[in-house]
């Protein structure tokens, strides 16, 4: 049985999809030799004479004259003639520059699969425009790959907010923040003259870029496994917002930004903290009016502070290195729907009731509208979560390294307190001190938490 | 002080294939000779078909086709001698072929592979050369250094009509004309650089007169006549050998054929003009020449079409069969020793492509 | 509107340009009669005449020496290299001139000139027209070195870089000239330059690259995704001057960063990208920087150019190493 070849249209040589029969020099049945003219094709205002790659009988044509065929597609079949001269094929370097059909075994001709026009009728590939008058790809050296095929980009929703990439694009160079832009494409789609409107109106304006993105830190930061933040290094916030209310879907969802962070940094402290928890109530009673409770909180943290360093700390577990800190920069944990942000008061220590007050509003606002530097999001050397808002007494917070205490406050509460000669109401404060038994003994911390109470009672 | 040139124009054997002109050169009459040099602008011409034919079966990236060039390729190459150095463009098959480079490193070379450049047969010569023009600097700097070192010995470069509008071409003739050095600069003036014509490439009305600039010497050819490109080739080789300075030779001739493979000169060059350059072809009238002084005739013609075909056929089977090169050749060949940076990354690629 | 390729988008924006701003000329081997060697100029020289679309003589020095003359005397001259190995005769204009006029004569002469470069491998050609050398621009203070990879990228960078008034090396990816076609509305809309393209959202590992490897990167995204794994991608566009803030505000997200180019690995401008990434976003890393390039050699020739190009294969290799990391 002799063998077979199929002849599939090669690249002439001008990067085109297709080109037209204009003359068979052969019909089938009838013998042709190696290089003699098989055909000859018209691409785009050239036409060009294709040789036989091989000498044989001819099985089949893939057209008639008229017929536009695909680069890559079969041309002709040939039964090999073993007697006449035949050529080898030459390696396949791995280009792919024909069209759709190259390289992959095609059907037939006569299925019609190849055949995209013909001057007797049969299919219009519709993908196609109407070419007409259709220039010549043109290249003078190489193939390069063809294709009609139409793409469009798509539109994403990063950070909740529908946009084209051109778009992200502009804003970025205009500085609109992308988020407070009033969308007015089709969907809620941010489009490029509502970024423009933005910047000319100056409605967007987005946050005032960190002028260095990266100050070296003025304490020395530990190179911690990853610390880190929900906020990007340029101080943007983080891209993905989960929608609001979304019904739960019974899918698994891939968690992202801060509740990511989330997940990792909680793994990671409870892998490293040896984690030991205090617990007692705060007696409040003897408070005047106007007391602010969270600048009390402050004050006694700061006070307990420098009655007791050593939970004023960093605790390095590689090293067994400790640092004691001389002033208190405290955490402050903010609640969003995002997520949990601890944005830091700096030095408490210093500041006065209304100094408290306003830098612990300033860092609330600072979280809501994410213009909070990343710089601000770490550094502290204690923390408080004042989780109290809503339900709870006791807690075990969590301690992240480096820092080696946080403290907690619960739900406040009115209790029966025995007194001299009867019984009081009061009304107290439930606190929990978890820390670090690796850089803290129970005695340190119960005489930090001593040092709180006490101050806590104090009226004002 | 006034100066004033003539650019002489040297045509010994007219398109209807009779010698023209009185004291035509000794050549004309070495009859032997010249049924040799149309045997091997046959092999050219025979080649260069079945190089096209490759390429429009797939075989064969983008290939530049020396249709019509045939006598000023051959009469380049055979005025040379072994001793000298060729340094060609892209399209002097011809010169090559009779320096002993094979065909089947030129198929080598435009199907993707660097083993083309490296010639089994002249060992000085240079690659082809993409970069327009900077041949000719490349072919004048070894001119240099046969004259610094004494020997006798001929740098030539080609370059096209194109070409001649390169600051190398220019520089080379300079450098050449300011050493004295045994330099011979063919501009094969082909009408053509793509689709520019040779009018827009410079306001001077020949190119061999850029050689004037230079001090060297300026002729031009009728680049379609064997005859007088073996006779003005030999002499400007001659010259340059004994010490008398460098030449720069126009041919004079017709890109019969596009640009390249992938070009399509239907685009911007009228057919008659292709038509009525046909007339004026090289192998025509050499051949009717021959014919006439009954030293060819159409069974030999027959018979030595039938031998190149097969050669050449041999020589295509030679580069088909020919596999790819092995990944770490990319690396093998950048310097002398390998450093070891390099050696880490071609042990990288080589464990890359053993990954499955 | 219909949907063009590439090259006929850059044929858009000349168009458009030449028709609302006289004083914008291209020049170049071909470009006239024969629309450029690629048609990027397809038909202009019929429109315009060849007082605005000249051919010049064959000479690269030429072209370069004469753009930046016909720059610095008020016109906007669109000078077209054939191929990226062509460009080199034209670095002593471009580094010693068209880069430092401005500066040299603070302010007093300038040059708004755009050189289109036809750049990159992977299309089977012979020697030397496969140069994927954008880092010897970028690293020329004074110079602009942009990159499309797209129909609608090419066609408003091409306006935006027309428009800069300071000289512009627009390397236009010859191997994605004629890949697909997109939907470009020709309303002379430039997009901003200096400005990364960030074209798919992710949010494990981000992947910097520009020009032809846009494509692979984008699948390599979308193979990924099938292992449950979430790539960004990042197109710099605009190498120079870079836009690092979407880099780093990218890796301060996912950690993760590989950097994709064709040209060779040693000093290739992911090199630069990379050393920013160590500078400005190391706290953010989890595991280190990939860079997925070509060899430290010539780009072979055809026979084995797909070996030496980055493959979507070797991309997500990259990505996924970095995940492994942590």
């Amino acid at each position: 049985m002799a063998e077979k070849k199929s002849f599939h249209l090669p690249d002439l040589g001008e990067g085109l999809p297709d080109a037209t029969i204009v003359e068979w020099f052969v019909k089938v049945g009838e013998t042709i030799r190696l290089d003699e003219p098989l055909v000859s094709m018209e691409t785009a205002k050239a036409v060009v004479e294709v040789p036989a790659p091989c000498s044989g009988t001819v099985l089949k044509l893939a057209g008639a004259a008229g017929d536009v065929i695909e680069t890559g597609s079969v041309l002709a079949e040939f039964e090999l003639d073993p007697k006449l001269p035949q050529r080898a094929d030459a390696e396949d370097t791995g280009h792919s520059h024909g069209h759709k059909g190259a390289g992959k075994p095609t059907p037939a001709a006569d299925d019609g699969d190849t055949v995209i026009a013909s001057d007797d009728g049969g299919e219009l590939d519709t993908g196609d425009t109407a070419p007409a008058g259709r220039e010549d790809a043109g290249t003078v050296v190489g193939a390069m790959e063809s294709s009609d095929r139409v793409h469009s980009e798509q539109v994403s929703a990063a950070a909740g907010v529908k946009a084209m990439p051109a778009v992200r694009a502009l804003a970025r160079k205009l500085k609109v923040d992308l988020t407070r832009v009033k969308p007015s494409g089709a969907g809620g789609v941010v489009t490029m003259a509502d970024v423009k409107q933005a910047a000319a109106d100056g409605s967007a304006s987005g946050p005032a870029p960190a002028t260095a993105r990266r100050e070296p830190a003025t304490a020395p930061q530990p190179a911690a496994a990853a610390q880190r933040t929900p906020v990007s290094a340029s101080g943007r916030p983080m891209a993905t917002r989960p929608p609001q209310a979304a019904p739960g879907t019974g899918q698994p969802e891939q968690l992202k930004g801060v509740r990511r962070n989330m997940a990792r940094v909680m793994a990671a402290a409870h892998a490293q903290v040896v984690a030991t928890t205090l617990a007692d109530d705060a007696d409040i009673h003897a408070w005047t009016p106007g007391n602010d409770i969270t600048v009390r909180l402050v004050r006694a943290i700061v006070v307990a502070c420098k009655a007791v360093p050593a939970l004023n700390a960093w605790f390095d577990g590689e090293k067994l290195t400790r640092t004691l800190h001389p002033h208190v920069d405290i955490g402050i944990a903010v609640d969003t729907d995002d997520g949990l942000f601890v944005p830091a008061l700096r030095n408490a220590d210093m500041l006065d009731a209304r100094g408290v007050r306003e830098g612990v509003n300033r860092l609330r606002q600072q979280v809501m509208d994410r213009s909070i530097p990343s710089t601000e999001l770490s550094g502290y050397t204690i923390s408080l979560s004042n989780f109290g808002m809503f339900a709870g007494r006791y807690a075990t917070p969590v301690v992240v390294p480096p820092c080696v205490a946080i403290v907690a406050a619960g739900r406040g509460r009115h209790q029966l307190v025995p007194v001299m000669g009867g019984v009081e109401t009061h009304r107290i404060i439930p606190l929990s001190l978890t820390f670090d038994h690796r850089a803290c003994t129970g005695g340190e911390a119960a005489r930090f938490l001593r040092a709180m109470l006490d101050d806590l009672a104090l009226p004002g | 002080m006034t100066t004033r040139f003539d650019i002489e124009y040297l045509r010994v054997l007219g398109p209807d294939g009779r010698l023209v002109g009185k004291n035509p050169p000794a050549l004309a009459k070495d009859t032997d000779r010249l049924v040799e040099l149309y045997r091997q602008m046959l092999r050219v011409r025979t080649f260069d078909t079945k190089s096209v034919a490759l390429q429009r079966t797939g075989k064969l990236g983008t290939y530049a086709s020396c249709l019509g060039h045939e006598a000023a390729h051959v009469g380049i190459g055979a005025a040379m001698r072994p001793e000298d150095v060729f340094a060609p463009s892209y399209r002097e098959y011809g010169a090559q072929f009779m320096r002993g480079v094979k065909p089947r490193e030129v198929l080598m070379y435009w199907g993707g592979d660097e083993r083309g450049n490296d010639f089994s047969g002249p060992k000085h010569d240079y690659p082809w050369c993409v970069p327009i023009g900077t041949q000719c600097l490349h072919a004048a700097g070894a001119a240099l250094a046969f004259k610094l070192r004494g020997e006798k010995r001929v740098g030539v470069a080609c370059v096209g009509d194109g070409g001649s509008s390169k600051t190398d071409t220019y520089a080379a003739i300079n450098s050449a004309g300011a050493y004295g050095a045994p330099f011979v600069l063919c501009i094969i003036n082909n009408q053509w650089a793509i689709s520019v014509p040779r009018r827009a490439q410079t306001g001077a009305p020949t190119l061999a007169q850029k050689g004037l600039a230079g001090g060297l010497h300026c002729l031009q050819v009728d680049g379609n006549d064997i005859i007088a490109v073996v006779a003005a080739m030999e002499e400007a080789c001659e010259r340059a050998r004994r010490g008398d300075g460098g030449t720069v030779l126009e041919l004079v001739t017709y890109r019969l054929s596009d640009h390249t493979t992938a070009d399509d000169a239907r685009r911007y060059r009228p057919d008659d003009e292709v038509k009525a350059a046909w007339e004026e072809e090289p192998l025509k009238r050499i051949k009717a020449y021959l014919v006439a002084k009954k030293a060819w005739n159409e069974k030999k013609e027959q018979a030595w079409k039938a031998e190149c075909g097969a050669t050449v056929d041999e020589e295509v089977n030679a580069y088909l069969a020919t596999k790819v090169q092995p990944i770490e050749s990319i690396f093998d060949h950048l310097y002398a020793d390998m450093p070891e940076d390099l050696a880490r990354q071609r042990q990288q690629a080589l464990d890359w492509e053993a990954r499955r | 509107m219909a949907a063009i390729t590439l090259i006929e988008a850059i044929t858009q924006a000349l168009a458009w340009e030449m028709k609302h701003d006289d004083s914008v000329l291209v020049l170049g081997e071909d470009v006239g009669v024969n629309g450029g060697v690629f048609r990027a100029t397809a038909g202009l020289q019929q429109s315009f005449g060849d007082s605005r679309v000249l051919d010049t003589p064959l000479d690269e020095t030429t072209i370069a020496g004469l753009t930046v003359g016909l720059a610095s005397q008020g016109m906007k001259p669109v000078a077209e290299v054939q191929f990226d190995g062509f460009v080199y005769p034209m670095l002593d204009h471009i580094v010693c001139h068209a880069a430092r006029f401005r500066s040299r004569t603070r302010g007093r002469l300038t040059c708004p000139m755009v050189l289109r470069v036809p750049w990159g491998g992977g299309i089977r050609a012979p020697e030397h027209h496969s140069e994927a050398n954008e880092a010897m621009f970028t690293n020329v203070p004074g110079l602009r070195v942009v990159l499309p990879s797209s129909p609608a990228r090419a066609y408003g960078l091409l306006l935006a870089a027309i428009r800069d008034p300071d000289p512009v090396i627009y390397m236009e990816p010859k191997r994605i000239y004629r890949q697909y076609k997109e939907e470009v509305p020709d309303d002379g809309e430039a997009l901003p330059l200096d400005v990364c393209f960030t074209l798919r959202d992710g949010t494990d590992v981000t992947l910097v690259t520009w020009g032809s490897q846009v494509k692979e990167c984008l699948e390599a995204a979308d193979a990924l995704a099938g292992e449950g794994i979430s790539a960004e991608v990042i197109d710099v566009a605009t190498l120079k001057p870079l836009d690092f803030d979407t880099i780093a505000e990218s890796v301060g997200r996912t950690g993760r960063v590989v950097i994709v180019h064709e040209a060779p690995k040693t000093a290739g401008f992911g090199a630069e990208i990379a050393a920013r990434v160590a500078e400005e976003c190391v706290y953010d890393l989890l595991a280190p920087v990939e860079r997925v390039t070509g060899y430290d050699t010539p780009i072979p020739l055809f026979r084995l150019e797909m070996k030496y190009l980055p493959s979507v294969e070797k991309i997500v290799a990259a990505a996924k190493r970095t995940l492994a990391a942590s």
